[in-house]
């Protein structure tokens, strides 16, 4: 197994044998695994979880279906800020293409991704509730609403 | 059994069949794309609905999700199921790229098929086509996830049956798609079964893209022509030439299973290294000569040879790849026109008591399985001494079958830590050391006995000799077996407790065993394990049987045995100097045997080579060179012959030694039977007519035979297949009629009554010392992606496994300095080779693995007939 990730650090594994040892035998237990080391690592990095793979008897392959499929498992590093922009119906009718486009220039990194520096991760996501406000971004716990593409750059100054 | 209306048909199907399968079955047509017979229900693709009138209700439902049920009454065409059904086609054509001409799968695609039935000319929605990028990652199959319809089948076929799992559903909503973890290249066993079951053109064989329409493709029922599995397989070809090979789910053991041999190693078939003539040596070189040229030198030098030594001087070798017929007609010419005794075969050569043992187990009804396929009936399965996905991977398909839904135990017994995925509730691996097999098995017997695992007086009365062997096994204790094995007190004892477990219990006794030196013991105490559990494991007898399944390598290596194509039976395992058997033999040939025609002296006929008692050899579809351990005296002996005949397919290591070689057909070309590790023997077909100059195996003999004069003709392999059924008594009543779906069991046929076991009492020699200055001891094993010269000819398995490496345990590399992927020198007394290392936890310290059947890598050079010494040092 290889034990450096995609950013070539090296990876300790002791903390996901740990998190492996306390779910020893049981069933099912795969999301709990998951959170838990994600929760540890920050994000499912895939030497952790061909680890994951070997202990619980399962395919990389299964337990990376089971990880795209839930939105809280992410297999790339994440920021220190999550800035979501809501692509729900209202706000993309009230121009969030627009939001996004905007905040991955000012970022310079692509929907999904987190910059170079590991501030800032963009991410798209669906109606957050907040329509009325519409469009809006949610960066960490902060809603922002009524966004247009010129209040983005001061909103990530802000931020940082 | 259930009755219930489809259609207004009374249709009477067994409790639990859903209502797409007992409509299937009777001719009604319900359309369904992620419905499949062998994989788990799953009711993704929505285009099953019928209306259900039940109890008075009527209800909308899946077919394929809704089990059926008394006095059910089914409509599977109402307006309205026809209009959904219709709808749900339409969303599904709404993405789909509509590639039809282009696709592979026209013509046999069950998308394609329903948009035809339902008439759908034209969809309602209009939406972009999914234009993801053709997935070509590696040399065997291509994925086009545009075509994908999420049926899931693929990968539960990937999953559940190969045990691999390589692929999965992957992220969610519109962006799903079938694909690997982390979007890695596709690294699999490459066994083909998603192609198989994908109801689209997902899936694509790139050895075969483009080269036919599906309807143009004759289909022949054939058998597999490497391993002894045999699996059934059709093989598809166009303009005489075989383009792909497929499977089918109702016919043969396999359930339309194969691996990546069986349905992408054929293009050996028609390699541009076949033989296409015969050869004869010319003031050094082998030269083209016309069939009639080498066929007259061939009688010619044999007929002095025999004038001049006696016919005793000329050697046999038979092929565990040639076909029963060719066998027995082989070892019918070398017997009654060379009138030599001294014929083998290398499987016998290797394991000279196995046929002996084999007899044994049948004799007392531990060898009793009707068909492979019983497997997927199993309780408990032992593999001991085999890699099963290495060497017979549809043995794997079948024992995660029983797995899966016979919730089976298993164990594996291995030297190495072999790999074998499966589900199993109670899944136990012993890693035995080296040569301490056998105290393994008297360590589970002790156990069993000494545990009351089983009620010893019912044993008492099927068997002899239980209470001395009782007290046999007082001298040694657990603890000790526990030392020297190395396998822990409290594994041997769950194994031991499963083992005892009542139902079926089936036995793989691998090559590892049967090839050790003292593998026979392993065999005997394997035998007594068998004779415990056989009857007294069950609570009422006749409930729960054993199976003592012995490994064979090649597709044909239980046929060359069965043949006669041994010293010491003649066809049938009938003793060669039993006065009646030969009276037998006589009789049907109409000739007498000549006096030499019996068993000799024990030396096999490589020994005798070596000690110039022979001075002529013809070998039948071997490469003893190459394939026999100890290379080099196979070598010497080889070239100390006068005269040598080698015919084959290919111009292999033994060819090129040869004076004549003869260019024979392949599988594709051959009509008869193969027999094989279960002892059915089973049909393969003519596919396709010889290729080039080849001629078939037992004509070739019968040529020889006449020009040698005697009178010796067939008309077909049906005519050879008629006197063997004559003459050979445990194959009567055998016929190619019966061999339609299922081969003919030689041993079950027969109903024998089982005779009562003695326990077979003996003292395992003890493990020998290292041979100093070489601190390793050599194994080698099967490997899943070759076997010998049909695989090293196939493009398509040499591009998936194009080098053979070395692996080392991680303890020893780390000593060494060896690193994976780097060179080794391999070194034994006899000889060296470099090969590249891996380094892998699966073996003990002090081993190292050469997989044996990348016939360009002469690691059998290094071997010895004992446990190989050898000496490894990085390059
Ligand atoms: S070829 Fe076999 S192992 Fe590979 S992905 Fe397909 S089903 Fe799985
Ligand atoms: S690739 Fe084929 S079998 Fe697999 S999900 Fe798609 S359509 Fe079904
Ligand atoms: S398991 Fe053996 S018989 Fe079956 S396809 Fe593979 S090589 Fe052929
Ligand atoms: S659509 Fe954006 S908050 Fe509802
Ligand atoms: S066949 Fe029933 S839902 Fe697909």
């Amino acid at each position: 197994m290889n034990t450096t990730n995609d950013q070539n650090e090296e990876i300790d594994f002791s903390k996901a044998e740990a998190i492996l040892d306390e779910y020893e035998g049981v069933h099912g237990a795969l999301i709990p695994v998951l959170q838990k080391i994600q929760g540890a690592y920050g994000y499912l990095q895939e030497p952790v979880i061909n680890l994951v793979a070997e202990r619980m008897n399962m395919s990389a392959s299964e337990i990376v279906g089971v990880a795209t499929f839930y939105a809280q498992f992410h297999l790339k590093p994440r920021g220190v800020h999550i800035i979501k922009v809501c692509c729900g119906t209202a706000c993309h009718v009230k121009g969030a293409p627009n939001i996004v486009g905007k905040f991955s220039e000012v970022l310079d990194v692509p929907v999904g991704s987190t910059t170079e520096d590991k501030l800032f991760t963009l991410e798209e996501v669906a109606c957050i509730g907040a329509c009325s406000l519409a469009p809006v971004a949610m960066i960490d716990e902060d809603v922002h609403g009524k966004l247009g593409p010129d209040n983005v750059p001061s909103i990530v100054e802000e931020v940082k | 059994m259930i009755t219930l209306k489809i259609d207004n048909q009374d249709v009477t199907v067994p409790r639990g069949t859903d209502i797409f399968l007992a409509a299937k079955q009777n001719g009604i047509y319900i359309p369904g794309l992620c419905h499949h017979p062998k994989l788990t229900q799953y009711g993704g693709c929505r285009l099953c609905m019928v209306e259900v009138t039940e109890r008075g209700r009527t209800q909308h439902r899946f077919s394929c999700a809704q089990p059926v049920s008394e006095g059910m009454e089914v409509k599977t065409k109402t307006p309205e199921i026809v209009k959904y059904t219709k709808s749900v086609m339409e969303y599904l054509l709404a993405q789909h790229p509509l590639d039809c001409p282009t696709c592979d799968k026209s013509g046999e695609c069950g998308l394609q098929d329903i948009t035809h039935d339902l008439k759908l000319a034209t969809g309602r929605f209009k939406s972009a086509r999914m234009n993801k990028p053709m997935r070509r990652d590696n040399p065997i199959l291509e994925f086009n996830a545009n075509r994908c319809i999420l049926c899931g089948r693929c990968v539960k076929m990937c999953k559940d049956i190969e045990g691999v799992g390589a692929i999965d559903f992957q992220n969610r909503g519109i962006s799903t798609a079938i694909g690997t973890a982390f979007d890695k290249p596709l690294d699999c066993t490459f066994c083909g079964g998603c192609l198989s079951v994908c109801p689209t053109g997902s899936w694509q064989d790139r050895t075969f893209k483009f080269r036919a329409r599906p309807w143009e493709l004759k289909k022949t029922m054939s058998i597999c022509p490497y391993c002894a599995v045999g699996c059934s397989i059709q093989v598809n070809t166009k303009n005489d030439t075989v383009l792909r090979i497929t499977s089918r789910d109702d016919v043969g053991n396999n359930e339309g299973n194969l691996c990546i041999k069986g349905r992408f190693g054929h293009d050996f078939v028609h390699s541009e290294k076949r033989l296409k003539a015969p050869l004869i040596r010319k003031e050094g070189v082998l030269s083209p000569v016309p069939w009639d040229e080498a066929i007259n030198y061939i009688a010619k030098r044999f007929g002095e040879i025999k004038n001049e030594y006696g016919g005793e001087s000329i050697g046999g070798i038979g092929s565990e790849k040639c076909t029963n017929e060719d066998n027995y007609v082989f070892q019918k010419f070398c017997r009654t026109v060379l009138e030599t005794n001294n014929i083998d075969n290398l499987s016998n050569i290797k394991s000279p008591s196995l046929n002996a043992l084999i007899h044994k187990s049948i004799v007392h009804g531990f060898t009793s399985t009707t068909s492979l396929q019983e497997m997927e009936k199993a309780d408990t399965l032992f593999f001991i001494g085999t890699d099963v996905s290495e060497a017979h991977p549809v043995i794997g398909t079948l024992a995660r079958k029983a797995i899966r839904l016979n919730k089976a135990d298993l164990i594996i017994a291995n030297l190495r830590d072999v790999h074998f995925n499966s589900t199993a509730q109670n899944d136990i691996r012993l890693q035995y050391g080296f040569r301490t097999q056998t105290v393994l098995i008297n360590a589970l017997i002790k156990k069993i006995v000494e545990g009351k695992l089983i009620d010893l007086k019912r044993v008492e009365k099927f068997t002899a000799g239980i209470n001395e062997f009782k007290s046999s096994l007082k001298i040694s204790t657990i603890e000790k077996a526990s030392q020297i094995t190395g396998v822990p007190e409290k594994t041997i004892l769950a194994a031991a407790t499963l083992l005892a477990k009542p139902g079926n219990c089936f036995i793989v006794c691998g090559k590892d065993i049967e090839e050790d030196p003292y593998g026979h013991e392993a065999i005997k105490a394997l035998m007594n394990l068998c004779a415990l559990i056989n009857k007294a494991s069950t609570p009422r007898a006749g409930v729960g049987k054993i199976s003592l399944i012995f490994s064979r390598i090649n597709n044909n290596t239980q046929g060359v045995n069965d043949m006669g194509v041994v010293p010491e039976f003649f066809p049938g395992y009938l003793d060669i100097d039993d006065q009646a058997n030969r009276e037998r033999f006589e009789g049907s040939w109409e000739l007498k045997l000549s006096d030499s025609i019996t068993k000799g002296g024990g030396d096999n006929i490589i020994d005798l080579a070596l000690q110039g008692a022979l001075k002529g050899m013809f070998v039948v579809g071997e490469n003893p060179i190459v394939n026999f351990p100890n290379g080099k005296v196979v070598k010497e002996a080889f070239e100390s012959l006068e005269f040598v005949v080698v015919q084959d397919t290919f111009l292999t290591e033994t060819a090129q030694l040869a004076d004549v070689v003869l260019p024979t057909t392949t599988f594709a070309e051959k009509n008869g039977t193969y027999t094989n590790m279960a002892m059915e023997v089973q049909r393969l077909r003519t596919a396709i007519p010889p290729v080039g100059e080849a001629r078939q195996d037992w004509q070739i003999f019968c040529e020889i035979a006449q020009k040698m004069g005697a009178e010796f003709s067939y008309a077909s392999p049906k005519e050879i297949l008629d006197e063997i059924v004559n003459t050979v008594p445990i194959f009567s009543g055998m016929n190619y009629g019966l061999m339609n779906r299922r081969g003919f069991n030689w041993v079950t046929e027969h109903r024998l009554k089982a005779k009562r076991y003695r326990f077979d009492i003996f003292k395992p020699k003890p493990v020998e010392k290292k041979k100093r200055g070489y601190p390793f001891v050599l194994l080698t094993g099967p490997s899943l992606n070759h076997l010998g010269s049909f695989s090293r000819n196939s493009e398509a398995l040499v591009s998936v496994s194009p080098e053979c490496v070395a692996e080392i345990n991680g303890i020893d590399a780390r000593k060494l300095n060896i690193k994976s992927g780097d060179t080794v020198s391999v070194e034994s007394i006899h000889d060296s080779m470099k090969i590249k290392a891996k380094v892998s936890n699966k073996l003990p310290e002090g081993v190292i693995f050469v997989p044996e059947d990348y016939e360009w890598v002469h690691v059998n050079a290094l071997r010895d007939n004992v446990y190989t010494k050898v000496k490894l040092s990085k390059v």
